[in-house]
């Protein structure tokens, strides 16, 4: 399941008020989530959380769950 | 360089100089690379060539191929010139783009270029498979090449009756079709013949000052033609090294390509202007302990403006990683001449001009003086042999040094018109001239491009047709219908432009243009466009053209340079 805090982090550097996000959706189904804007949410998840991903751990990111996951590893949650 | 008549005998040549010499190194990162040598690529692709012609495909038929990254694609490319077919390489369609739209710009596509056959992977087939099927269609059949036996062993028979159709080729015969961006019939197909290409390998080769230790490394998409011309052709027509990155791969984890350039030690790699920002801003120093660029030679920056702040940018962050900043060169031309007119000469440091951005904009290079609004200029270079340019007024006559006009070019890789489209061909080429529609000026041999003629927009080196926008927005419910304008907008941070849609709309309340904006947002999404602002606007707001039409130009300049309350963005 999607924090509601990874959830603001997503919607805020979209630039969009409110939007479903699932574990399975995917960037494509999300309003200006394209690759530019990918790495800019990557980044604005790393500075909000204060984690640090390797571009390979982003690259194996298939959705929004896999990234919620990837999160909580590094939080140690 | 040999004598080689056509891109076939010159990839064989290659292939019998050098049999075990890499030719394509393709990448997945992760995995271990497959590296195709000279002769295994040419051996593969005699067998692809065979297929080729058992699935019935003719000398000078259109095969358009729509792949993912996947290493079979070269030999069969290679295999379907062999045949004397024309490969076109079109863009796999991305998950946001509807089914109903990439077949609707399919058909337009079919029906303007005349595509015969569509290449491509099965999960495609129930996208295409209607296309092929409804009444009239140009498209003859699809294949599925992946699924080809190519290590069945050759049929001499069938074998010699193809070298004989690849012997028959003349150098003047088309080797390829390319199609510009866009999704609704917009696209302009150019037709490059053999020569064009060697004759471009040739005189690219020179300004790059390429050697046979070079190896080029890319991720550009093979439907675009700096990566086609650029990166695939000129690297196998020169029988050096080419490595290729999944384009998908390196929007995701552009790190990939410092990699690839630290452990194959490429010596040059081909860039559009924001993949600077991108690498310089948006890697964490610690994943670049192990990166070291002291093999690049050349970084060619082309495909959109090329911005100052870019190179800058890059220049200071990987200084420290070995890169030497007299590496960075540019290129500026256009898939009518197969891909430059000029090029910055490797090894020297690019010109920039601060001008006065007020002058410029009346059509005159003035340098800035202390009251001036500065505009840095980055010179694309001189111009390649082979090439003839001009800079001209608007009834096509001379300008002289240093006045903004239209780019004018003649070139030996001049493309052979628009296919099925002599009228557009004709708007653009006047007595063996190509005009480009791009604004710039000459200062001391060196060409400056600053503008363009045409509404075209181009994202992170991607062309995009305002109309293709503007015809969505325009279903959308809430927009008055033809009242809507799409333009690029300057993003300074990302380094490239980004779409901005103007729209007249009734809606008042903060809910309904945020709901509007949203819908707008989606229906761009639908032809895999992404609208970076959206600008509602009351009814009759608009300017419009003398034809009547909103004018992109005129309120690009209203919304940007004004201050109107009755415009609501977000």
């Amino acid at each position: 399941m999607i924090s509601q805090e990874l959830k603001k982090v997503i919607l805020n550097e979209l630039n969009l008020d409110d939007f479903d996000l699932q574990d399975e959706t995917i960037a494509p189904e999300v309003p200006g989530w394209d690759s530019l804007n990918h790495i800019n949410i990557i980044l604005a998840v790393e500075n909000k959380f204060s984690v640090k991903f390797k571009s390979y751990e982003a690259l194996r990111l298939k959705n929004v769950g896999d990234l919620q996951k990837l999160l909580d590893s590094k939080l140690g949650k | 360089m040999d004598d080689s008549k056509t891109l076939w005998q010159r990839w064989s040549r290659n292939a019998e100089r050098n049999p075990g010499k890499e030719a394509i190194v393709h990448w997945v990162a992760g995995e271990e690379p497959i590296r195709w040598t000279y002769n295994n690529l040419i051996e593969t692709a005699k067998k692809f060539s065979i297929r080729v012609k058992e699935a019935g495909i003719k000398p000078g038929e259109v095969c358009a191929t729509v792949m993912h990254h996947n290493p079979f694609f070269y030999p069969l490319y290679l295999g379907i010139s062999r045949a004397g077919a024309l490969p076109a390489v079109l863009a796999y369609p991305n998950p946001r783009l509807h089914p109903d739209k990439f077949r609707q710009g399919l058909e337009g596509m079919a029906q303007r270029s005349g595509l015969d056959y569509i290449l491509t992977e099965r999960e495609l087939d129930p996208v295409i498979r209607p296309l092929i099927e409804k009444p009239g269609s140009t498209i003859k059949s699809v294949f599925f090449p992946l699924e080809w036996d190519y290590k069945k062993d050759i049929d001499q028979k069938l074998d010699d009756e193809v070298e004989q159709i690849a012997l028959s080729v003349k150098e003047t015969d088309p080797i390829l079709l390319q199609h510009s961006s866009g999704t609704t019939g917009l696209q302009k197909p150019v037709v490059l013949s053999n020569r064009a290409i060697l004759n471009h390998a040739k005189n690219m080769g020179n300004a790059l000052k390429l050697s046979g230790e070079d190896k080029i490394v890319s991720w550009l998409p093979l439907y675009h033609d700096f990566g086609l011309i650029a990166c695939f052709h000129i690297p196998l027509a020169y029988g050096i090294t080419l490595i290729q990155i999944d384009p998908f791969q390196w929007v995701l984890a552009p790190i990939i390509l410092l990699e690839v350039i630290s452990k194959e030690k490429a010596t040059i790699t081909c860039l559009p202007n924001f993949a600077y920002n991108v690498l310089a801003e948006k890697i964490d120093d610690e994943e670049l302990k192990d990166i070291s660029l002291t093999s690049l030679r050349v970084l060619l920056n082309g495909g959109e403006p090329i911005r100052h702040d870019s190179h800058q940018k890059f220049v200071e962050k990987f200084k420290q990683y070995g890169l030497n900043p007299l590496a960075l060169s540019c290129i500026y031309g256009g898939a009518e001449v197969t891909l430059g007119l000029s090029v910055h000469e490797p090894g020297t440091l690019i010109t920039e001009l601060y001008l006065d951005r007020n002058e410029l904009s009346h059509g005159t290079m003035k340098f800035a003086d202390k009251d001036s609004v500065v505009r840095v200029c980055v010179s694309s270079g001189k111009l390649i042999g082979g090439c003839e340019g001009r800079i001209v007024d608007e009834n096509r006559k001379d300008l002289p040094d240093g006045m903004v006009g239209e780019v004018a070019v003649k070139s030996v890789s001049m493309f052979d018109g628009y296919r099925n489209y002599p009228e557009k061909t004709a708007e653009v080429v006047e007595n063996g001239w190509y005009f480009s529609g791009d604004y710039g000026f000459r200062y001391k041999d060196e060409f400056y491009i600053i503008g363009r003629k045409k509404d075209l927009i181009i994202v992170a080196g991607k062309n995009i047709y305002p109309e293709d926008i503007e015809d969505t927005i325009n279903q959308v419910e809430g927009v008055i219908p033809g009242r809507v304008i799409a333009f690029g907008e300057e993003d300074e941070q990302m380094g490239t432009e980004q779409i901005a849609v103007v729209a007249e709309s009734k809606t008042e309340s903060e809910k309904e243009k945020n709901d509007l904006r949203l819908a707008i947002l989606k229906a761009g999404m639908s032809i895999d466009v992404n609208i970076h602002k959206v600008y509602l606007v009351p009814s009759r707001w608009l300017i419009k053209s003398s034809a009547g039409k909103p004018s992109r130009k005129a309120n690009k300049e209203r919304i940007i340079s004004r201050e109107d309350k009755q415009v609501w963005s977000r």
